[in-house]
């Protein structure tokens, strides 16, 4: 029933409209990179608060202001993302791709979950280290995925 | 010895061919080349971003600046060094693409904006927070090493298409 969703969105203009540009793909995809340096990015300067590195500022206060710059590059990647797979419906079976939502899943949950109370308190525990840990390994296993798409197909 | 002769020698090197052929050197290098983007250009982004005072308007912009310096510096060496690794294992490729060259002209005005950044913002990192508004000229360079960095990317993708 997904593989039908993900034909359905091929067909779709967008699908159609991404397989019949020369250059839509690769500034779509562009984008894709920039939004990932925001969203992992910021995300990863948190993180490396927690972790006791970069920045000193308080842990709750950076969080919040980051927050808008993470959301702007999750909205940015919401965005990308399905464009970039309407152009071949066939990533449904890539092994790869299934790892990297796999791990995108993970990422997003944790992200606003664990993540989210970690980070609204100043204090710094075992919890928080882990928290910090656990969402970089995930994101960075989003990117792995995403860069191993073309070798499995 | 012309630049395109230089590439296609280089091209015919063991260590290209190696390069190029090998199941796994290749994707590791790119993958390192984008998880440095990943993690780094965030950084910069942000530094940039905080001296146009528009993200972290909490923290002083000393603070951002000189804590992402160094981080901002080792993510410049591996994306360089990992970007030199692609070239050389696709030299004749890139000396045939557009984009290389756009890509590798907007290099040399990140240097001279980095040395602008050197002699402006990195000179005294403390009077930066004498204003809550940055000076024009640091807001310039931020400004343009923000746009430098987005084309640096849109180039870099441009190398396999044209």
């Amino acid at each position: 029933m997904l593989w039908d969703l993900f034909q359905w969105w091929g067909r779709s203009p967008v699908g159609t409209a991404i397989n019949n540009s020369e250059w839509l793909f690769p500034v779509v995809e562009s984008i894709h990179i920039c939004g990932l340096a925001l969203l992992i990015g910021t995300i990863a300067i948190v993180d490396l608060r927690l972790l006791g590195l970069g920045l000193r500022q308080p842990v709750s206060q950076l969080a919040r202001e980051l927050h808008y710059w993470t959301r702007t590059g999750i909205i940015t990647m919401l965005l990308t993302g399905p464009i970039l797979l309407s152009s071949e419906p066939r990533y449904y079976f890539n092994p790869s791709f299934r790892f990297k939502m796999t791990c995108l899943l993970l990422a997003i949950v944790s992200h606003f979950t664990i993540h989210r109370s970690v980070t609204r308190s100043d204090r710094i525990t075992p919890l928080s280290r882990l928290s910090a840990c656990l969402s970089l390994t995930l994101w960075i296993g989003v990117v792995l995925g995403g860069r191993g798409i073309p070798y499995f197909f | 010895m012309s630049v395109l002769s230089f590439c296609e020698w280089l091209n015919e090197t063991s260590s290209s061919i190696f390069l190029r052929e090998s199941t796994w050197a290749y994707p590791i290098i790119g993958t390192i080349h984008i998880l440095a983007i990943a993690l780094f250009g965030g950084m910069v982004a942000m530094s940039d971003l905080r001296l146009l005072g528009l993200a972290m308007r909490r923290e002083p912009v000393s603070e951002v600046v000189s804590r992402f310096r160094s981080w901002e510096s080792v993510g410049f060496v591996i994306i360089v060094v990992s970007g030199v690794l692609l070239f050389w294992s696709e030299p004749v490729l890139c000396y045939k693409s557009l984009s290389f060259w756009i890509k590798m002209f907007l290099m040399l005005l990140v240097g001279v904006n980095a040395l602008i950044f050197r002699a402006t913002v990195y000179r005294n990192i403390a009077r930066l927070d004498d204003s809550p508004i940055t000076p024009g000229g640091t807001r310039l360079a931020a400004g343009i090493s923000l746009t430098l960095w987005i084309s640096l990317v849109l180039t870099g993708r441009g190398i396999a298409f044209f």
